[in-house]
């Protein structure tokens, strides 16, 4: 029996590793989190709303999949101190909106600098993850300009805190539309010294009572985020509305029916229907005489 | 016996003989089973077909589209011959016109069977939306009957009086009955000239109203923008169609009937012979509209129109679709050509053949369509890609077409299927002309 256990101490160290190895890769696998990714862009909307759109992902073999309905815990970092601002829960793309008061809701560091970090606690499947972002504050002032009878819209960019123009920065330019916006002027329109642009408006752009509303875009910006301003102008041509709702057309309910499908057929069924009529008729005839 | 009794005994209708009880057995027994499939179908819903979201319509719509286009025959043969002073067309005439009576009425039935629920039909009526052409067929359909009734029964008002005498002796019931549907009959001059006109009538009145339900018919696809369906020549396409089909109908009928009922002596070879080359134009001009329909297409055909036409010519329906256009469309074209091919038993196998192309060609232009959808087939069951007629499908579509056939069958047994009047009538003309020949 004795010689039976006498295994050689390497062959006793291998086997040894090899099972805890092999445990420690059960338990891995017992409790093997995925890793969540998560992104967060900053926008802010002139005269509206301040928000940051927030996505969560997951990893999980090799294919990447929405983390929905899970909570993000919105936080401001300031100087080494985290401020709760509340939190969010991803719908089932992954995807949430947190909205903010104001701007004054978040407190800026010495540079003028605001850090608003993101953090998902993890859970059960999910590993913990955060998102930090960091930007400053600008400002859009667009306005509408005549000139010689033709139409520009004119925009400002200007960091708000320090109100010096944002130089040599794209600013795009473009017509709110419903699906997606439609872009006009050139493709990049820097800011000049003053940090202005100057952009036609072309002519003859549909909008609901000539109505346009153009935006200008700051493009996520590493600074300062997204920034948007909407000017609202009678530049566009007033769009011809084409519904065929209330007109008898080949496609409208029974009750709209074109006048000629309801007159001719009608005429030949009359007509028909009335031979039918008659030729019975004669039939009777046929049997009396 | 004198001449005159001799037609009548020829052509009075006759009982069954054994064979005959046993054809209409067979014919019953199918549309029972067809009738319990159909209570099944009602009962359990459409899910028992094999119709689902891509292939809504299948067999009992193909099958609608032949009763349709093999209801064309009357028009045919009565309305255009009688138009065109063809007499020869006098002992084909009454076939013709029970073909098109027992094929409309199925062809109304069959679309009633395709109905999800069927004692929702008078909504048809109620909610009528004219812009349709599902409505346009619930107009044609009930007229086209009413046309193909009067069209058989006017004609039928000499025969009758003179069954009705003949049957007073042999079989009192029927001779009562034969008197009551002869609406007292006596060939008055009165009588004649109204019957005389309001045949007339209706042979003017069943054209237009033929083409109207052939074209109809065809716009139930062709307004669908479908591929394989959206064509400005569906119309014609349909027309010809309907024109072959009905006359192989014919062809068939008038064989079997000849042979039964032993009239060689008036359904003559030369009637054959006539009838075999009408069926080569109605087959020329046929091909004409098939070259119509897929050779352009073909040639400027986009992706979609490609596929589908692949699946035609080389895919899963190449051997179908190479069968009815050789078999039901070329192969006529090239035997009728030939004197010998248009005797009575090359033209019955032609017929038969021509009927059964006719039947599967429908199946070619409906089912195909519609699994070429223009978006892509996806997120369905695999099963949903494919059709092909379930066992409830085959037993009541089988029913209806054993319905027509007894349909036809009790109307050759109970009408004297040639005309006896008109034919005695002609017969006396003959003799008259020979007489006065020198």
């Amino acid at each position: 029996m004795k010689k039976h256990l006498n295994f050689h101490p390497i062959f006793i160290a291998f086997v040894s590793v090899a099972l805890l190895g092999a445990s420690f890769q059960n338990l891995y696998a017992q409790k093997a989190k995925n890793t969540v990714r998560l992104k967060a862009k900053y926008v802010k909307i002139m005269d509206g709303e301040i928000y940051f759109d927030i996505a969560a992902a997951a990893k999980v073999g090799k294919q990447n999949l929405d983390v929905s309905h899970v909570d993000i815990y919105a936080y401001n970092e300031v100087n080494d101190e985290e401020i709760e601002l509340g939190k969010t829960t991803t719908n089932a793309k992954g995807e949430s909106k947190f909205v903010l008061p104001n701007l004054n809701a978040l407190k800026p560091d010495s540079t003028n600098t605001y850090t608003v970090n993101f953090s998902f606690k993890g859970n059960d499947t999910l590993k913990k993850a955060s998102k930090s972002l960091s930007f400053k504050n600008a400002d859009i002032k667009a306005k509408i300009i005549t000139k010689d009878s033709i139409n520009y819209i004119s925009a400002t960019l200007i960091d708000t805190d320090s109100t010096s123009p944002l130089t040599k920065t794209i600013l795009n330019i473009q017509v709110n539309r419903l699906f997606k916006s439609l872009p006009i002027g050139d493709e990049y329109n820097y800011t000049d010294e003053n940090g202005t642009i100057f952009v036609p408006i072309e002519e003859g752009i549909p909008g609901v009572d000539g109505i346009l509303t153009l935006e200008v875009v700051l493009k996520e910006s590493n600074d300062y985020g997204t920034v948007k301003a909407f000017v609202k102008a009678p530049v566009g041509v007033p769009s011809v509305e084409e519904s065929t709702f209330d007109e008898r057309t080949m496609w409208s309910p029974r009750n709209k029916t074109p006048w000629f499908l309801l007159i001719y057929p009608n005429i030949l069924i009359f007509i028909t229907w009335g031979l039918f009529v008659y030729l019975i008729i004669n039939l009777f005839k046929i049997s009396k005489s | 016996m004198n001449t005159n009794d001799k037609l009548i005994n020829d052509l009075a209708p006759q009982k069954f003989g054994k064979l005959g009880v046993i054809w209409t057995s067979t014919l019953i027994v199918i549309i029972i089973i067809g009738i319990i499939a159909y209570i099944d179908q009602v009962i359990k819903g459409q899910v028992v077909t094999n119709m689902r979201d891509y292939a809504l319509w299948g067999i009992y719509i193909s099958n609608f589209v032949f009763f349709v286009a093999t209801s064309f025959v009357g028009s045919v043969t009565v309305a255009i011959l009688r138009l065109t002073n063809n007499t020869w067309r006098t002992p084909l005439v009454r076939i013709a016109e029970i073909i098109t009576l027992a094929a409309i009425a199925m062809a109304g039935i069959t679309i009633m069977l395709d109905m999800g629920r069927p004692d929702r039909l008078i909504y048809l009526f109620i909610y009528a939306r004219l812009q349709s052409p599902i409505t346009w067929d619930v107009i044609i359909i009930p007229s086209f009957l009413v046309i193909s009734f009067l069209l058989l029964y006017f004609p039928l008002l000499p025969d009758l009086a003179i069954l009705k005498d003949h049957f007073k002796e042999k079989n009192p019931v029927l001779s009562k009955w034969y008197g009551k549907l002869s609406l007292n009959w006596r060939g008055s001059d009165k009588q004649k000239a109204l019957q005389a006109k309001s045949i007339k009538i209706i042979a003017l009145m069943i054209i237009p109203l033929s083409l109207i339900l052939q074209t109809i018919d065809a716009w139930l696809f062709s307004t669908t923008y479908r591929i394989g369906w959206d064509s400005t020549n569906f119309g014609g396409y349909f027309i010809a169609g309907a024109f072959v089909a009905g006359l192989g109908a014919l062809v068939t009928i008038i064989y079997i009937v000849r042979r039964v009922y032993k009239l060689e002596d008036y359904i003559t070879e030369f009637h054959f012979d006539k009838i075999g080359k009408l069926l080569v134009l109605a087959c020329l001009t046929y091909l004409y509209f098939n070259i119509n329909e897929y050779l352009l297409p073909a040639y400027t055909a986009s992706v979609d129109e490609a596929t589908h036409l692949n699946t035609l010519f080389s895919g899963s329906y190449a051997i179908p679709f190479w069968t009815v256009t050789i078999g039901g469309i070329i192969l006529p074209i090239i035997i009728l050509l030939f004197k010998k091919g248009r005797k009575p038993l090359p033209m019955f196998i032609i017929g038969l053949i021509v009927v059964l192309s006719s039947w599967w060609k429908r199946y070619i232009i409906v089912t195909p369509t519609l699994l070429h959808p223009f978006l892509p087939i996806q997120g369905v069951p695999e099963s949903w890609r494919h059709y092909f007629p379930s066992l409830h499908e085959w037993a009541i579509t089988t029913a209806t077409l054993a319905m027509a056939l007894l349909i036809i069958t009790l109307l050759v047994r109970f009408l004297p299927i040639i005309p006896i009047q008109r034919t005695a009538d002609e017969q006396e003309l003959l003799k008259t002309t020979k007489t006065i020949e020198p």
